[in-house]
């Protein structure tokens, strides 16, 4: 208990933040409790200590037997289920049996501690204020000229040190967020590199597509429908894109880009799994539901002589979900 | 042979010097006070279960070709973190046990945090000195969040991949710097160069454990330095705590607690099946199962995607995407509020002039508790929104109606919550027994014949209430044969029983 | 013995309800968590649809007494009913077998029921409306799951199915009211129909984009895996991912961790709460702005139990 330094000065050497000037010094008598051990706050909780005793024992006894199951367990290999609740019986009856021994086997109480307020005294403040000013005042403002070039280098350190850890991370995205692997002349292809011919895709059906150059990309993924056998006209300016009813749509959604896998091919329209977008197909995938706010970009599509559906040309606008720099069109 | 380590360590570390008062801090033994250390214990499970993940699961988005026990995936072109991630479910030894108790330990630790945090709120015990206290607390949920969609991310599997490309959306959404942000976390344009497992895996096991630990640090090391709030009763004053000292009667109590806490983290995984990947496969950006949802912690979040109308801002040149409002600007709105508010109610109320250890009781502060109860009822109704679908689905109703209730009720509820909770605080306030011990009268016949009552004890022998605290620095026990027990020591002697 | 039976409700009943626990869900949980992987070994199954003859009489008997009265007595359609000409036996016997047809009355949604033919009687119905027109569309298939890859099913599954059914195959709501049904209850000759033949709003998926044999590997693994699943780690909570994890996560994970704490801890405060106390004093609803000063400069009362 040596809180106090020779010169008098309180010094707080205890967790508990407690300054001397509550503490009774040693020596002081009348400060103290004095209490025998039949003080109600030294008893033991539990009414029925021998009780109380033979509860915990038994406690501790199940406990041994779940983790002794444990071991059997583990060495007989039966699998994750008997490790588990025989990990869990271990576990909660050596926990009853501790707290039980805390609890009921242990003096009740109450006790207290005092508690001094964090606000300090205006003469802890002064002496600290004190030390911190004068001393920095001596030392470093007399060279301020040191402190600001010490001030430059380490700036200079900080600023430079930023370029690795974040500059490191990532390419920036430059145009990528604005284009797909779709040109003109992309092969519808399917996951299994098949390209989509007109003979695939029965009236109803819809399969997932790629470039074929971008298998499996996950910003060229489009949904390729076939909902009817005549062109589809979704709007002005899009009369050839869907060929006898062969319709592309992005598959990433406007939202949050999840992928819009999810054709209801009576209603004619797309769902999104994610947050339930809904975009009607016949109105150019125009969001007809939920937080979807663009329509899902169209796919130019046209049959070439072979019967191979192909793209004329890639998307027209960036695919997904927003960012910054996307612009204002809707 | 103890006493010479002792004294060895002593002479060095001094671990007397201050040491006796920490054995002496004084714990409340109100179990409200109990449930931030759910949160502690479940991260020392999450600590000790991650450990042993961590030596099975494998860090990489290179594919491999899985051949193992469970048939529907052999011979799958999967990345070596999915099949790690099976394979450690089920060619490991206990690793499906542990991986479960991994992530319901998650959940739970998610889950104490904020059962924590609205005790904290609804007490008021974040008034001053507590602040900075509080502050390191909301920072701890948002890490402990943060760290648990990372570690659902993962096992590569359909369903936690579909969150990461949500995430990339979110993060892509923010103005001006949106873009950079995304390609620098994953390296690249969304699904990047193979980046994003191995870099979630050392933000998860090892960057924002080391931050959570040492803010952990922080959160105990003021809770020490305050010491604890307590509830007005008798002998609790400003000045004083009032409970049992950490050594040895809490010390024993709580280590009951953890093993408690562990052993229903164990149950749960031994009983009930949690993300079962094996079912769900490995992710690819094309595919996707419908009734994905995140975990419950980042459903309010989820829930937010859905409700929230198709609303964008354009203006010439640029955008504010929608994932911005509900993605970004609401948990920073969320996050910011509750940091800035224990100022905000000090300078509504002016309380901050003086010190607060008493804690309140919810009731006496109806407005507090009313808009407490509103912000949680808004969240809850949040989160019910990220099951939209499977609610639809269950209860046989169109999508659209139970959207579009989720979107109402986001904003009626709140407002119905308020006045009622508030009411709820008024009426208790007129009923001062009202959460009380009942205290039971028995009806005594006099010897000459007349009836009085006298209140009963609340249980045989219970005397607690009648106790005066004693301090437990300043208690001198007096032994057996009368002698003193150096003088300022609390000691039991060896006759104790 | 009040003082004991007081003790042993404090601490023998919760023991006894977490014996209780453990003990039922092992009671519960045991045969479903002794996870066999041996159990999702293939064995190459033949599997022929029924050999049912059909027979076009009764299934024309049957026609007209039931389906006839809405969709015409050649299946040509009415005001209330689609024609049935040119569908195929699969189509019927898909709509029959699952219970949508007949409606539970004319006008009503179809919906998952029992079906109110056997099988054969089915066939005939299906093969009767067949015959009906020249085109004879998709017939009721012979569902052959010899060396299906269960593996590859998983992926078409995924690929496919996975957006609607879900990946775990329970089903969800589509827009409009309308459902992606439960996949655990359906029959193998039933998935390949609605695969081929797209019942309601599902697509219909032709051999160019789910061959033959994708398509039996597909109805391998729902029929073996989503139906059956192995299920290792304890009880499914229906597959509907994590906001019933969730549930399970507080109310019963924090829930029970709560309870342990409210076991281990005091109840209420001792004694009657909001009593006036010294150094603060509010117990009212407002602010107390007042008293102000560092606190605890009124301590040192005399509360010691003795002075010496």
């Amino acid at each position: 208990m040596s809180d106090e330094h020779g010169n008098g000065v309180p010094v707080n050497l205890s967790p508990g933040g407690r300054p001397l000037e509550q503490r009774a010094p040693h020596g002081a008598p009348e400060q103290r409790v004095q209490v025998d051990l039949s003080a109600p706050q030294f008893q033991v909780a539990a009414k029925n200590p021998k009780r109380a005793e033979r509860t915990t024992l038994v406690l501790f006894l199940l406990a041994l037997v779940g983790f002794a199951g444990f071991g059997a367990a583990y060495t007989q290999n039966a699998g994750d289920f008997w490790l588990g609740i025989s990990m869990a019986l271990g576990m909660l009856m050596f926990g009853l049996g501790v707290a039980s021994w805390g609890m009921f086997l242990m003096p009740r109480g109450p006790f207290e501690e005092p508690r001094a307020p964090m606000q300090t005294t205006p003469d802890e403040k002064r002496l600290f204020l004190g030390d911190f000013e004068s001393r920095g005042k001596v030392a470093i403002e007399r060279r301020g000229f040191l402190a600001k070039a010490m001030g430059a280098a380490a700036a200079v350190l900080g600023i430079v040190a930023a370029f690795p850890l974040i500059r490191s991370l990532g390419p920036l995205p430059k145009k990528s967020l604005y284009t797909t692997k779709w040109r003109k002349g992309s092969y519808v292809t399917d996951i299994n590199n098949r390209r989509m011919k007109v003979s695939d895709l029965d009236v109803g059906s819809f399969v997932t597509v790629f470039p074929q150059d971008d298998v499996g990309g996950a910003i060229s993924q489009t949904v390729l429908l076939h909902p009817q056998t005549t062109d589809i006209v979704t709007m002005k300016g899009r009369e050839t894109w869907a060929p006898q009813g062969f319709i592309a749509f992005s598959k990433v959604c406007t939202h949050a880009g999840c992928p819009v896998g999810l054709y209801e091919q009576a209603t004619e329209q797309l769902l999104c799994p994610c947050h339930q977008s809904l975009f009607d197909i016949y109105a150019g995938a125009e969001p007809v539901f939920g937080p979807a706010p663009r329509p899902l970009p169209q796919l130019p599509l046209y049959i070439d002589s072979r019967g191979y559906i192909r793209a004329q040309a890639g998307y027209d606008e960036p695919v997904g979900p927003g960012f910054w720099e996307r612009g204002g069109t809707t | 042979m103890i006493d010479r380590l002792f004294n060895w360590m002593d002479d060095r570390l001094a671990i007397s010097r201050g040491g006796r008062h920490l054995l002496n801090k004084i714990f409340p033994d109100h179990w409200s006070f109990m449930l931030g250390e759910i949160a502690l214990y479940s991260f020392i499970v999450l600590l000790l279960t991650g450990i042993f993940l961590t030596l099975y699961f494998v860090p990489s988005e290179a594919t491999t070709i899985y051949h193992g026990s469970y048939r529907p995936l052999d011979g799958a072109h999967v990345s070596e973190a999915f099949a790690s991630t099976v394979n450690l479910s089920f060619a490991v030894r206990g690793g499906l046990l542990v991986r479960q108790m991994h992530h319901w330990a998650a959940n739970i630790f998610v889950g104490s945090i904020v059962v924590h945090m609205l005790r904290v709120f609804f007490t008021g015990a974040f008034r001053r000195p507590r602040e900075v206290n509080w502050i390191i607390g909301a920072n701890l949920l948002i890490l402990a969040i943060f760290n648990g969609f990372l570690g659902y991310s993962l096992p590569d599997d359909l369903v936690s991949g579909t969150g990461i490309r949500i995430a990339f959306s979110i993060l892509e959404s923010v103005p001006i710097v949106g873009s950079y942000l995304a390609f620098f976390l994953f390296g690249g344009l969304y699904p990047g160069n193979g980046a994003i497992i191995p870099r979630f895996f050392i933000i998860h096991v090892l960057i924002l454990p080391l931050i959570i630990l040492g803010l952990l640090g922080a959160h105990l090391g003021l809770l020490v330095r305050h010491k604890h709030t307590q509830f007005k009763q008798p002998g609790a004053r400003e000045d004083n705590v009032v409970g049992t000292p950490l050594w040895p009667t809490f010390m024993t109590k709580t280590l009951g607690f953890f093993f408690l806490t562990t052993g229903v983290t164990a149950l749960l995984g031994a009983l009930v099946q949690i993300n079962p990947i094996w079912q769900y496969g490995q992710y690819y950006p094309w595919k996707v199962s419908y009734a994905v949802q995140p975990d419950w912690y980042m459903g309010w979040l989820d829930g937010a995607l859905r409700v929230m109308p198709s609303w964008e801002i354009h203006f010439p040149g640029h955008m504010i995407p929608n994932a911005f409002f509900p993605g970004v600007l609401l948990p920073g709105v969320t996050f910011t509020v509750i940091m800035l508010w224990p100022f905000l109610e000090a300078k509504l109320t002016g309380e901050n002039v003086r010190e607060h250890h008493l804690l309140d009781r919810p009731r006496d502060r109806p407005v507090r508790t009313a808009t407490g109860a509103a912000v949680f009822a808004f969240y809850f109704v949040l989160f019910g929104a990220s099951s939209t679908d499977v609610l639809a689905n269950y209860l046989s109703i169109t999508l659209n109606t139970v959207l579009w209730s989720f979107r109402i009720a986001a904003i009626v509820v709140p407002i119905v919550v308020w006045p009622i909770a508030y009411k709820i605080c008024k009426e208790l306030q007129g009923t001062p027994n009202a959460g009380k011990r009942k205290v039971h009268n028995i009806v005594v016949r006099d010897a000459d014949g007349g009836y009085r009552t006298i209140p009963a004890e609340e249980y045989p022998g219970y005397v607690g209430a009648e106790l005066e605290p004693l301090d437990v620095e300043k208690i001198e026990v007096l032994t057996a044969a009368g002698k003193v027990v150096e003088p300022g020591v609390y000691e039991i002697p060896r006759d104790y029983r | 013995m009040r003082r004991a039976r007081w003790f042993s409700r404090r601490l023998a009943v919760p023991a006894a309800v977490v014996i209780a626990a453990v003990s039922l869900g092992m009671l519960v949980w045991w045969p479903a968590s002794t996870p066999s992987l041996a159990g999702t070994v293939l064995t190459a199954s033949v599997t022929k649809s029924t050999n049912h003859k059909p027979n076009l009489n009764l299934g024309k008997t049957l026609f007209d007494e039931t389906c006839a009265s809405c969709h015409g007595s050649s299946a040509e359609g009415s005001a209330v009913a689609p024609s049935l000409q040119g569908l195929g036996a699969g189509t019927i016997d898909l709509w029959l077998s699952s219970g949508w047809m007949p409606l539970a009355a004319p006008g009503a949604q179809p919906a998952r029921k029992p079906p109110k033919y056997d099988r054969a009687q089915n066939i005939d119905i299906a093969q009767y409306v067949a015959s009906l027109s020249n085109y004879q569309g998709f017939p009721i298939p012979k569902v052959n799951l010899k060396g299906a890859n269960v593996a590859n099913g998983f992926s078409v599954f995924a690929e496919i199915c996975a957006a609607c059914h879900t990946i775990t195959g329970a089903g969800d709501a589509l827009s409009g009211g309308i459902i992606a049904p439960s996949l655990h209850d359906v029959s193998k000759t039933q998935i390949v129909e609605a695969v081929r033949t797209g019942p309601g709003n599902m697509p219909r998926f032709s051999s160019g984009v789910i061959s033959n044999a994708q398509l039996s590997d597909l109805v391998a693994y729902v029929t073996r895996n989503i139906q059956h699943p192995t299920s290792p780690g304890g009880l499914g909570l229906g597959g509907v991912g994590p906001v019933a994890e969730g549930f399970v996560g507080l109310f019963i994970g924090v829930g029970l961790c709560v309870l342990a704490a409210f076991w281990i801890g005091d109840r209420t405060p001792r004694g009657p709460l909001g009593v006036e106390q010294h150094g603060d004093g509010e117990g009212g609803s407002g602010g107390d702005g007042g008293s102000p000063g560092p606190v605890g400069d009124d301590g040192g009362s005399d509360r010691e139990i003795q002075h010496v």
